[in-house]
């Protein structure tokens, strides 16, 4: 194949080396923190360190606490992924998948007191319970509570991911399927079931290793040193021990862990569908959704919802007062003032961070048909290593200035673009993937290539994921504290710091409020790109050869 | 255009000016350095009579001050750190980048004799439970009450491992129990709701939620709430066994470029300009005897018989061990 002459970026080399480049940087800052860590301290007794029986105590729990993690978050998004495909007029259906994007980019700190709120002693849930069945003895505090919010942080997000491919599934299939009157059965094992396999493994290892990792979460609901995870240890040895040895140690034993399991998941090759991908305005009835599942489907969704929906009730109801403090002429202008200043100043971090985020994941992805595993792999080795580890990492790399706030917040942007990543990643590949060979050889033929392919191909089907992965990225860096913190910054705060000085210093209420504003900056920002996302009726480009019209009310 | 150029110009030369100020780095914490902290109206004090530029620089604890200085080592830009404490004050002395002080300490105004010649207290408080009076009207009167109460009271601490106040409990069970330590908290254990990773988690999370009537905090909370919340809901339950005492230090960096205005700054430290910020904006007892300017809610504060306190350089050796100690009896 020759690339037509003319066509911007078509040169094969476009594809390969930005994100092969890019894949290397990330192993470098990586592995060069936890190497750097290892140069600067002896190596530790490897066989005492073994033998120690309380660290194999926290390392087995935490495999076991992410194992039951995933497997009940996987247990419920299923459901829930294929209730919400089944059901597009759901009422609230759109609101719901705004709540599940922001599960996982709450700030931990205000989900865990949402979830206290509603499970805890005297939470609201809890109170019912106990009235309705007062030998059941719920208690929020111990493994219980550590699984409940590891499912409330990732059970969304895999339904959300799983969600997305069942749409990828094309609609010729699905006409057959419909034509042929398939039932629930035999339509999971012709459609869904090929179009959910090669994203569960990816989607599983995500959430092992943002489990295995867990640290506040585990701490707060745990109940005591009983369920501590390798984190803590790493935490401990860098912070309060200095014992830089060790931590580095723990950090690779964490990383042999879950880069094992990436490893195994790289493996499997991500097929291309084989059939046409071209859609259809309105998308076939189907056997399998009659008014009993429809039922079953609605009390599964408002369920699901209610699950969302409390913790965020229960940060609302603690945050209005201190919110309406702040609007109140009484207050004055300063602390106003610096909230607003807060929200652009983490605005004019978060949105540099979600972009560079998005175009590295596409970058990564058009090299992985060439790259070698390792490549493949580096991307999710900020999500693994420790942020402690790579910030003191990438702090012996690059040794920031300080008073240059400007350099600062770029680094800062920078290292959220690069935990943003594995997210996004895991949202685009799907859809990417989805070309068909069909179109794909057919744009060949006709010379589309380069940046004609991305735009006449690949534009349309990914403006939607592309918007998601955006937001993914703009709200991670949104609400994060730990790396602004780790590179210390001039006294201005970003609304995550604004929120922990406020935590720091007794301000209970305007922290509550500081929380909620942040909650509802979060949905504002999913709100809007979800709806940059949509293709403008009329503009909008089409994919295949039939027109598509407006699609039904879709993520 | 001329104009343009010209403003320019000034703004270059301006800039210049004021560059040629020498500037004083200090590391310190986001709770100090906060608007509402205060770092501000210290900053304004101490810049009125230096003929200087205080540029305070927010880690995220005390920890990571220290974490950052040996990263940096001798090539720190910090001056001076601010916000080591009686427990980490220790490991920050071995790394050898501090330098002595020079300051005369005789206005200090602590429970103990402080001769330490690297570090400079600013401000220090006791480790205490507060409790809420809605939700518990009568709390236990000392630690072995706490400790044989039966166990539907349930208390909140935080994790000797990963923040200051946990070590603060460790340290007090410690000095009051000995060896007994250990049997002490496999009593203490079924009260225990749960151990947070930092004070905020818990404060926050669970406490301000009523999750629990209890939790470890310090002897000063109460005046913020009573001062600026204008509520006595929640009060520090006093001990009778004494209360662990914790201090907060600064100290001058031994490579910095700027000592005498280091020196200046700790010296600074110890006057009413510095210290008549602690009390309601770090909510800790002042380091020297403000007189008339300590806030009345002070006087209302429980003022603990017998001040309990390990030589700092005993915790940094004993450390590993006593934490072991805890480990075990917590998991058994």
């Amino acid at each position: 194949m020759h690339p037509t002459p003319g066509a911007p970026l078509s040169h094969p080399g476009w594809q390969k080396w930005p994100g092969t480049l890019l894949a290397l940087a990330i192993l470098l800052i990586a592995l060069g923190g936890a190497g750097a860590l290892l140069w600067q301290a002896p190596i530790p007794d490897l066989p005492r360190l073994w033998h120690n029986p309380y660290l194999r105590g926290v390392l087995s729990f935490s495999l076991w606490q992410a194992g039951l993690s995933v497997l009940l978050s996987l247990l419920l998004a299923l459901p829930v992924a294929r209730a919400l495909d089944r059901q597009r007029h759901f009422p609230g259906r759109a609101l719901l998948l705004r709540l599940m994007e922001l599960s996982l980019v709450l700030p931990t700190i205000v989900a865990v007191s949402g979830i206290v709120g509603v499970y805890g002693r005297h939470g609201w849930l809890t109170g019912l319970l106990q009235g309705w069945h007062p030998a059941l003895n719920w208690n929020l505090y111990g493994i219980h509570g550590i699984l409940l919010a590891h499912v409330f942080f990732n059970a969304p997000l895999a339904a959300r991911i799983l969600l997305q491919a069942l749409d990828g599934i094309p609609t010729p299939p699905k006409r057959i399927a419909s034509q042929l009157g398939l039932g629930a059965l035999w339509r999971w094992r012709a459609l869904e079931w090929p179009a959910l396999k090669p994203v569960i493994p990816g989607v599983a290892a995500l959430i092992f290793t943002l489990c295995f990792t867990s640290f506040a979460i585990v701490m707060t609901l745990g109940g005591g040193p009983s369920t501590t995870t390798l984190e803590v240890e790493i935490y401990q040895s860098l912070r309060f021990e200095f014992d830089f040895g060790r931590a580095a140690l723990l950090a690779l034993i964490q990383l042999l862990v879950c880069g094992s399991l990436w490893w195994l998941v790289a493996r499997r090759p991500l097929s291309a569908t084989l059939v046409p991908d071209r859609r259809l305005g309105q998308l076939p009835p189907r056997r399998d959704n009659g008014p009993g599942v429809k039922i079953r489907d609605t009390a599964l969704l408002s369920a699901f919802t209610l699950f969302l929906l409390l913790p965020l009730l229960a940060i609302l109801v603690r945050g209005v007062p201190g919110l309406v403090d702040l609007f109140a002429p009484a207050t004055g202008d300063a602390a106003l003032s610096r909230m607003v200043q807060a929200t652009l100043r983490s605005l004019a971090i978060a949105l540099p961070a979600g972009l560079m985020a998005v175009v590295s994941a596409l970058l990564m992805l058009a090299s992985q048909r060439t790259a070698s595993r390792v490549a493949t792999l580096a991307p999710y080795l900020p999500l693994i290593l420790p942020p402690l580890v790579l910030g003191t990492g990438l702090f012996l790399l690059l040794r920031p200035r300080l008073g240059s706030s400007a350099e600062g917040l770029m680094l800062v942007a920078l290292i959220n673009a690069m935990m943003a990543l594995p997210f996004v990643l895991q949202l685009l590949k799907g859809p990417l993937n989805a070309l068909d060979q069909a179109s794909a050889r057919q744009a060949d033929q006709l010379g589309i290539l380069g940046w004609y392919r991305w735009r006449w191909l690949y534009w349309p089907r990914l403006r939607r994921p592309l918007a998601l992965g955006m937001a993914y990225g703009t709200g991670l860096s949104l609400g994060d504290f730990g790396v602004i913190a780790l590179f210390g910054t001039p006294d201005q705060p970003t609304l995550p710091m604004l929120l922990y000085q406020q935590l720091g210093s007794y301000q209970m209420s305007a922290a509550a409020a500081s929380g909620l504003w942040l909650i509802l900056l979060l949905l504002a920002l999913f709100g809007l790109f979800n709806l940059l996302g949509r293709p403008a009726a009329g503009t909008g480009v089409r994919s295949g050869a039939n027109v598509e019209k407006l699609e039904p009310v879709h993520a | 255009m001329l104009i343009r150029i010209a403003s320019l110009l000034v703004t270059a030369l301006l800039t210049a000016v004021a560059s040629a100020q020498p500037v004083l780095n200090v590391y310190t914490n986001p709770s100090f350095a906060a608007e509402w902290g205060p770092g501000p109206g210290i900053k304004a004090a101490f810049e009125q009579q230096c003929d200087c530029q205080l540029n305070l620089v927010v880690m995220e604890s005390g920890g990571d001050i220290l974490q950052r200085l040996r990263l940096e080592g001798a090539d720190s830009q910090a001056d001076v750190v601010l916000g080591l404490d009686t427990g980490t004050l220790e490991a920050a002395r071995k790394t050898g980048l501090l330098a002595p002080h020079q300051v005369n300490l005789a206005n200090l105004d602590l429970p103990i004799d402080w001769t330490d010649p690297v570090f400079v207290p600013f401000d220090w408080g006791y480790f205490a439970f507060v409790y809420d009076r809605e939700q518990l009207p009568n709390p236990p009167a000392s630690l072995e009450a706490l400790i044989n109460a039966p166990d539907d009271l349930k208390i909140i601490i935080q994790d000797p491992r990963t923040s200051t106040p946990g070590l603060g409990l460790l340290l007090w069970m410690r000095k009051v129990y000995g060896d007994q330590a250990p049997a002490m908290w496999e009593k203490l254990k079924g009260k225990i709701l749960t151990t947070t990773k930092s004070w905020s988690d818990g404060y926050f999370s669970l406490f301000m939620n009523g999750e629990a009537p209890m939790i470890l905090s310090y002897s000063t909370s109460p005046a913020y709430h009573m001062a600026v919340d204008k509520t006595d809901r929640y009060q520090a339950a006093a001990f009778s066994e004494g209360h662990y005492l914790q201090v907060e230090v600064a100290a001058l960096v031994k490579h910095s470029d700027q000592q005498a205005l280091g020196r200046q700054f700790l010296q600074f430290m110890l006057t009413p300009a510095f210290q008549r910020h602690i009390p309601l904006k770090n909510v800790m007892y002042p380091a020297i005897d403000l007189g008339s300017e300590l806030p009345d809610v002070f006087q209302r504060l429980i003022q603990p018989e017998k001040t309990l306190y390990f030589d700092p350089a005993e915790v940094a050796r004993e450390r590993r061990n006593w934490l072991d100690e805890w480990l075990n009896a917590m998991t058994r």
